[in-house]
């Protein structure tokens, strides 16, 4: 287990502010989609402490994607707050987004021609990691989620599950505070899901708030979390 | 700053090995320009045209504005395209959720394709002197702070289109008319002068009749009509007025389309 410091407490910028923050709060989420009805969200609160892994499942399209959209700061509230203590995505959108360590469902947001280790160095670099860290955080995500030996290959000839490792590193890599995962077992085989379950657990001892969406109750990694079921716009506890 | 500049850095270098490793690429890159430098070595020959007073004559004039329809063409047609590519292949979602964020994410996504632009205008000009002798003006090391002013000028049209994609998705088409529309009134292919009086005065509205005619004067010494401070000023002008505007522009679409949702729609 890393006993390193999240990367926000030694990145030189990190203000007092993104230092002392508590961990996610989703405040009255409403969204709906234009031209559709009923809102996908209606008032959806949510406050996840630092260390938390959470589980939220429901229906396709129920509206666990939009949920993680707006969490991230992809999307912006139409109604309703996202917050990381002071920082909103709206009002502080790069501090914001420092903290947040994101996973789409899917297979997209990859540079196909680029090779793995050049894919996560050009990640580290948007997420603004120092260049002293760079290096060894891309070598250290490599081998946790099993890539070294394609570190050179061009991620256009990696499997879906291979490439799926690759969008998992980049969640981890910069070493955010909240680690959001929409459908984070897609494609992965066996030894993929047992990393996934490890890094989690690894994270989340860290203090590394985790927030993860999937369809099917069997796809949660750890017992030891809290779940919730996205229906007709609200949440609702799993016990 | 120091990570500002990193980020930037990085796409820069993604967008090199991306089109490098298409091989192809490099090829049309340089026998393109021959292609056009050459038809227009030959049209030049059938031209006397009394009102170009380049000493390279009508080749000479027509070179330079062929320089600035390259870079026209990558500001305004490729950039709104390889936006939309990052749409497309879901790639915009890392500047989405990084700290770097959208809209410099977006800002970067232009370097590569303005860098690219700055070398083949160099090369087109290299083939034009050593393959088809044209006389370049001993003034034309100054063509190069001026065609980055040019640059930075011609850049809010190209944030206007960029915008346009985010909030629209689609707008290939419109680009193609906007490039061909300054190549007219701009004066790149022949003088402003030949124009009907009616449309003339477009020439006084835009970045880029200034920047061609200092260009031309720099490269290869034809005459200005205004001195060229007021043509520098003007360039200048037009920079001061609509970069923030085009800045502005650019976050609004992005604002909107997280707002409404459709920000990592294609």
């Amino acid at each position: 287990m890393s006993t390193a410091p999240a990367l926000s407490q030694l990145t030189p910028q990190a203000t007092a502010t993104e230092r002392d923050t508590t961990p996610l709060e989703l405040e009255d989420l409403y969204h709906r989609w234009k031209g559709l009805n009923p809102p996908v969200l209606d008032g959806v609160s949510l406050t996840l402490r630092a260390g938390e892994v959470t589980w939220i499942g429901g229906r396709n399209g129920v509206g666990k994607t939009t949920l993680l959209r707006l969490a991230a700061g992809i999307l912006l509230p139409q109604r309703g707050s996202v917050r990381i203590g002071e920082l909103t995505p709206a009002s502080k959108g790069n501090h914001y987004r420092r903290q947040i360590g994101f996973l789409s469902a899917g297979d997209r947001s990859l540079q196909a021609r680029m090779r793995v280790a050049q894919q996560l160095d050009y990640w580290a670099r948007l997420a603004y990691v120092p260049r002293g860290r760079r290096a060894e955080l891309v070598a250290v995500n490599l081998r946790r989620f099993g890539l070294e030996e394609f570190a050179e290959r061009r991620v256009d000839r990696m499997s879906q599950g291979q490439r799926q490792r690759i969008r998992l590193a980049m969640a981890f890599l910069h070493e955010p505070r909240v680690i959001l995962l929409d459908e984070p077992r897609n494609s992965l085989d066996d030894d993929g899901y047992q990393l996934l379950g490890e890094q989690i657990e690894r994270a989340a001892g860290d203090g590394t708030t985790i927030l993860w969406c999937s369809p099917r109750g069997e796809d949660r990694v750890l017992t030891s979390d809290t779940g919730y079921t996205l229906e007709d716009g609200h949440l609702e506890r799993v016990e | 700053m120091r990570l500002w500049s990193d980020a930037m850095w990085g796409i820069i270098r993604r967008d090199a090995i991306l089109f490098v490793s298409y091989r192809s690429q490099l090829v049309a890159q340089f026998l393109g320009p021959l292609f056009t430098i050459t038809l227009f070595y030959y049209i030049s020959h059938l031209l006397t045209i009394r009102t170009i007073h380049s000493p390279g004559g009508y080749f000479g004039f027509v070179i330079v504005g062929l320089v600035i329809v390259q870079i026209l063409t990558i500001s305004l047609g490729v950039m709104p395209v390889s936006v939309r590519q990052e749409l497309i292949s879901g790639t915009i979602e890392r500047f989405l959720v990084s700290a770097h964020g959208p809209v410099n994410g977006i800002l970067g996504t232009m370097l590569f394709p303005l860098i690219n632009a700055l070398f083949s205008s160099i090369l087109m000009l290299a083939l034009a002197t050593v393959v088809f002798g044209l006389p370049l003006a001993a003034t034309a090391f100054l063509a190069i702070p001026v065609a980055l002013l040019g640059v930075i000028a011609f850049m809010p049209f190209a944030f206007f289109l960029v915008s346009l994609v985010m909030a629209f998705k689609q707008v290939s088409s419109a680009s193609q008319f906007i490039v061909a529309g300054i190549a007219i009134v701009g004066g790149l292919y022949f003088p402003i002068a030949v124009l009907p009086g009616w449309i003339r005065w477009t020439a006084e509205v835009q970045p880029f009749t200034p920047a061609t005619d200092l260009l031309r004067h720099l490269l290869v010494g034809t005459p200005l009509v205004h001195p060229a401070i007021d043509e520098l000023l003007k360039l200048v002008g037009f920079i001061i007025v609509l970069l923030p505007f085009g800045v502005i522009l650019l976050r609004s679409s992005i604002r909107y389309g997280q707002r409404i949702g459709t920000i990592a729609e294609y």
